[in-house]
């Protein structure tokens, strides 16, 4: 069940059977969607020689007709205008336009209006709307998604066009996999509810036969899961490397950009983290901090002696098998710098902001208990100089969550601390996080001392000291 | 993965879109949809279309067909032919390799005979290989000079996919060479010792052949003519080898052009997003830089001075004129 040949499997499809020289044009969207899974050597090697997106202005260009046009887009209004555009003018022999999820008959009947001079030769729907960054793991880019903790009284307009982004996204993802699977919600979430019941309706009722599948023996199952309920996992902070990276420094689309850091060598600028491209990657992804900087130092152990037996030339024997593996050579050392860029980058900042302390006590407001403890610890690491303020303001928003009834006076004080301390960050800030998240709105056992069975137990682990770096495990696996 | 052809139901769309923009009589937007003959599929389509649509009637000689002949595949530019070229010389290397590798392994077997057409053979095709090689590279140099601005983009990356297979080419011809080469080098070392033996009993029946009297003159001569056609045969297996290795030494200068020209795979160099964001990037710069051009080319003294000499040309051929005439 993996996501990434899906897409590059779509792709070889709408390339393969066109012939001669290709162009291909894409959205803002799509282009994420497709470099994540597919290379520019690849593009070449299917004899797509440009690239460009719908937005470009087709009448300032000239027209190459000896080249032929894939469109490869999103079926929004905006792209079916820029379309018509296109279509009136157009400036490649022919057109082969493929669109990432359903049509409806209108937007058909614009573009047949307007495909005045025949230059579309064919139009399907290649069910790709997603963004395959793992394996396992897709994402929809949707940008503005704190709209949905709105309440849904009020009932935004960027509501109605985030629900149908996701609903979109979920059904190209079991269009992809062939599968049409049971639908269940979280019972207190309203957006929640609102997408599994379109995602359902969609699903079964709208476009049943699009989705009527061989029935297979264990049903795929999609559970909608509201991300409010279990508040405490985005706040600490991550000590694998592919978390930590995005905590830190932050990946887009399998992308790091390392501009602002100093001493960065110019072609480690911006760099790629892919599991598919990158062995090493592949195996380290889920490492922690500990055991990275090992691999990573045996890495450029390896790799220097492979330089250094490279170095002394004894016949042309020797030079000439250098020169043939040349290439791999090359490839390996720029894999080398970047990992090493990465985690010198990632050590330089731990050690500055002192995440190692604050991610103690994180994981003792997430797990232990202790109420004064916890007081003591949020206090001196608020004081405390190098802590940096969006740590700061995650220490006491974990404080909050977890004792938010205990001691309102200790909160308050926090809150005036932190105001304080940080200007940008006000209080009102961490009551809005409690008023989305706090004690009333979660439904499961997140600190497990709800019921009496396991307030005892909390009890009796109290007693036993234990210091451990990640002891908090995420609750879906509860 | 689940697909779904929307091809036939947008035909059944354009045709009737068609029929309903151009009928013979021509009748305007408004009326088309007032009139019965369309049917409610047509009426409901026509009020989709903007009403201020115009549909001029499609005329016997109509330019709508010139223009449906452009949207045919046009004359490419000239560089395509290039490229092309550039690819049949590659299939033609990819052939004589596969000749080349089928006459080392004739060489490299063990025969009785001196093997020297094999030899000469292989000779021709390795420079013939090396040949096309060189003047795929030089083309391919060539490629990237010329300064058209239009499709830059594209000949790029026709550079690029072009440079890679050629790259690819020339490490598999080296590869065959070396190995080739490593396997002579045993069989010379091998060789030697048994040709030396062949030599030897050919000479010792010819010997048996000739007279007595020659004994003692005759086996001095023997070992001479021996050392002599053991000598020629390492001079010519020396030969034959520096040549190979000589023409590895070409190829491996050619990768290194080569590779300054090839994308890493893995790179950010090779991600799609990059390349289409920094395309946007430069053809915003260039056009900047264009305007600016264009301001300080206006604004330039240049101008001035060109229209300033012009009419002075002007005012003197009126003079010379108005001289002509008075005198």
């Amino acid at each position: 069940m993996v996501l990434i040949p899906l897409i590059r499997d779509y792709i070889d499809r709408m390339l393969q059977d066109i012939s001669g020289m290709k162009v291909l044009i894409l959205d803002p969207q799509t282009v994420g969607m497709v470099s994540v899974v597919y290379s520019q050597s690849d593009l070449l090697r299917k004899e797509v020689f440009l690239v460009e997106t719908v937005d470009d202005a087709s009448s300032s260009r000239a027209s190459m007709a000896h080249l032929k046009a894939v469109y490869f887009l999103r079926p929004s209004s905006d792209n079916v205008q820029k379309l018509r555009r296109h279509l009136s003018a157009p400036r490649f022999a022919e057109c082969h336009l493929f669109f990432s999820n359903i049509l409806k008959i209108p937007q058909i009947q614009v573009l047949a209006d307007s495909d005045e001079q025949e230059v579309v030769q064919q139009i399907q729907e290649f069910y790709a709307d997603f963004c395959a960054i793992d394996p396992f793991h897709f994402t929809l880019n949707i940008h503005n998604n704190h709209i949905y903790m709105l309440p849904t009284v009020v009932d935004p307009p960027g509501m109605q066009s985030f629900c149908d982004r996701a609903v979109d996204g979920i059904a190209s993802v079991f269009l992809a996999l062939k599968r049409r699977p049971v639908i269940r919600y979280q019972r207190t979430s309203d957006v929640a509810k609102r997408i599994a019941q379109e995602t359902s309706r969609l699903m079964y009722e709208q476009e049943s036969g699009l989705f009527d599948f061989r029935r297979t023996e264990n049903s795929s199952l999609l559970l909608v899961i509201d991300r409010r309920d279990d508040p405490v996992t985005p706040l600490l902070n991550q000590w694998t490397y592919q978390a930590m990276v995005h905590e830190l420094i932050g990946i887009e689309n399998n992308k790091v950009d390392l501009k602002e850091f100093a001493n960065v060598p110019k072609d480690q600028q911006e760099v790629v983290l892919s599991a598919v491209q990158d062995d090493f990657f592949r195996v380290n992804m889920f490492e922690n901090f500990g055991d990275l900087g090992m691999n990573v130092k045996r890495m450029v152990d390896d790799f220097q002696h492979l330089s250094k037996s490279s170095q002394n030339f004894q016949s042309i024997d020797d030079m000439a098998k250098f020169v043939s593996n040349y290439p791999e050579y090359r490839k390996t050392h720029g894999n080398v710098t970047k990992h090493v860029a990465l985690v010198s980058e990632m050590s330089r900042m731990v050690e500055e902001r002192k995440l190692m302390q604050v991610s103690q006590t994180e994981q003792e407001l997430a797990c232990a208990s202790g109420q004064a403890a916890a007081f003591e610890a949020v206090t001196s690491l608020l004081n405390n100089e190098s802590v940096s303020d969006i740590d700061r303001l995650r220490l006491v928003m974990l404080y909050a969550l977890r004792y938010e009834k205990e001691s309102p006076v200790q909160l308050m004080q926090l809150f005036n601390k932190l105001a304080s301390r940080s200007a940008k960050y006000k209080s009102g800030l961490v009551q809005f996080l409690l008023k989305q998240a706090g004690v009333d709105k979660r439904t499961g056992d997140l600190y497990g001392n709800r019921d009496l069975l396991n307030i005892a137990r909390n009890m009796a682990r109290g007693l036993k000291v234990d210091t451990k770096v990640c002891p908090h495990s995420y609750v879906t696996f509860a | 993965m689940a697909t779904r052809n929307r091809t036939p139901l947008f035909r059944k769309y354009r045709d009737a879109l068609r029929h309903v923009r151009a009928p013979a009589g021509a009748p305007s937007a408004s009326s088309s949809s007032s009139s019965p003959g369309g049917g409610p599929a047509v009426v409901e389509m026509a009020s989709l279309l903007r009403p201020d649509r115009n549909y001029a009637p499609l005329s016997t000689d109509d330019p709508s067909a010139s223009s449906r002949g452009a949207a045919t595949v046009g004359l490419p530019p000239a560089w395509v032919d290039v490229s092309e070229e550039i690819s049949a010389n590659m299939q033609r290397a990819k052939t004589k390799m596969a000749e080349l590798a089928k006459a080392h392994a004739k060489a490299l077997m063990p025969s009785f005979g001196d093997g020297r057409d094999d030899q000469r053979a292989i000779e021709i095709l390795t420079h013939e290989i090396t040949d096309l090689l060189k003047r795929s590279e030089k083309k391919l140099q060539k490629l990237s000079m010329k300064d058209s601005s239009e499709d830059s983009n594209v000949r790029k990356n026709v550079q690029r996919s072009l440079a890679t297979d050629l790259q690819t080419l020339s490490m598999e011809f080296r590869k065959k060479q070396s190995t080739y080469l490593k396997q002579l080098r045993q069989q010379k070392e091998g060789q030697d010792g048994v040709d030396l033996e062949m030599n030897m009993n050919g000479s010792k029946s010819t010997f048996e052949l000739e007279d007595d009297e020659f004994e003692d003159v005759g086996f001095t001569e023997v070992q001479m003519s021996k050392l002599k056609k053991s000598e020629a045969f390492t001079r010519e297996r020396e030969r034959e080898i520096e040549q190979v290795a000589q023409s590895v030494n070409e190829l491996a200068q050619i990768m290194k052009d080569l590779s300054v020209l090839v994308i890493d795979q893995g790179t950010i160099v090779d991600r799609i997003d990059y390349n289409v964001q920094n395309v946007a990037a430069s053809v915003e710069e260039g056009y900047k830089q264009l305007q600016k051009a264009e301001r300080t080319q206006k604004k330039g003294g240049m101008v001035m001075c060109a229209t300033v000499l012009v009419i002075l040309i002007f005012i003197l051929i009126i003079l010379l004129v108005l001289k002509k005439i008075l005198f």
